[in-house]
């Protein structure tokens, strides 16, 4: 049985705000900067901190654009993001098996 | 060590679920419940308003008319309320969504309304039950090719339009508000509460 010490968690997802991004951008085919700040309950610094992180990993793609002259964030994930997220999701449950 | 790492992967699978469950909760939700309370309410309404207040003639059209605007009103303003659950609040979305299912719903009922209140053989006491005939056999054809529930729904419609033609004609529109309005509510219902369970 593999011990689960040497199982490896990315640490881009695995830190609760950005977990909370992903299961939210996973089960939506995309969501707004104010839906995600909303749920999550996060202020707009942290919230944007955070997407900025997982948008450099390319986990994540940000799209602006303005409607009625108000400016609106739509995050979405990409690709690589949803592997990323599987293979987080697979490692917490070989974690949780590894135990039990 | 293990023990704490495995406590915390728990938690964050916990914190996964909740979260896509929520989530897959808001999208695509606009308030369905709703509207097929409102409309249920419009017929009861309807009906009653008709047979107790209103004399024969063209004021009937005007009563339907007018709270046909206050349901369309009501349903407007609650779809727009739900839009701001959406994970994506795009007004694309939230019209596509109105032009799919509920305009042409609605304007299917009325086209039909009117198509058969000025088909000039038709007696007046018939009008409700053809209405209720031609919206059966549409249950009908929608449940054979996709959902059991509503062939039942026009089962039930056939009979009832058949059994209100032969032996009640007089109440045969009570009959039919009464079947849409109380057979809207119940769709209401179980829709929230399979919304509630999921």
């Amino acid at each position: 049985m593999e011990d689960h010490i040497t199982i490896k968690l990315n640490k881009a997802i695995h830190q609760k705000a950005r977990l909370g991004i992903m299961s939210i951008l996973m089960a939506s085919q995309g969501a707004e900067f104010n839906y995600l700040k909303d749920r999550l309950k996060l202020t707009d610094g942290n919230l944007s901190s955070h997407l900025s992180l997982l948008e450099k990993e390319k986990y994540i793609k940000i799209k602006k654009k303005f409607v009625k002259k108000m400016p609106k964030t739509l995050c979405q994930m990409t690709e690589k993001g949803r592997q990323a997220f599987e293979e987080y999701l697979e490692n917490l449950e070989k974690i949780i098996r590894s135990t039990s | 060590m293990n023990e704490e790492k495995r406590q915390e992967a728990l938690e964050n699978i916990e914190l996964i679920k909740e979260l896509v469950i929520q989530t897959k909760k808001h999208v695509g939700n606009y308030g369905g419940r709703w509207i097929c309370f409102i409309w249920g309410i419009f017929c009861l309404i309807g009906v009653a308003g008709q047979r107790l207040f209103i004399p024969e003639g063209a004021l009937i059209g005007a009563w339907w008319m007018i709270l046909a605007v206050i349901a369309g009103l009501a349903t407007y303003l609650t779809t727009k309320k739900h839009l701001k659950s959406q994970p994506e609040r795009t007004q694309r979305n939230y019209i596509r969504y109105l032009l799919q299912f509920w305009i042409p719903l609605i304007l299917l009922g009325y086209t039909l309304a009117i198509f058969v209140a000025l088909l000039p053989s038709l007696s007046n006491h018939y009008i409700s039950p053809v209405i209720l005939l031609v919206v059966s056999t549409g249950y009908l054809m929608i449940g054979f090719m996709f959902y059991k529930g509503i062939l039942y729904m026009g089962i039930i419609g056939y009979i009832t339009s058949i059994i209100s033609a032969i032996y009640f004609l007089e109440y045969s529109d009570i009959i039919l508000g009464a079947l849409f309005g109380v057979g809207l509510i119940i769709t209401g219902i179980v829709i929230n509460e399979q919304w509630k369970t999921t």
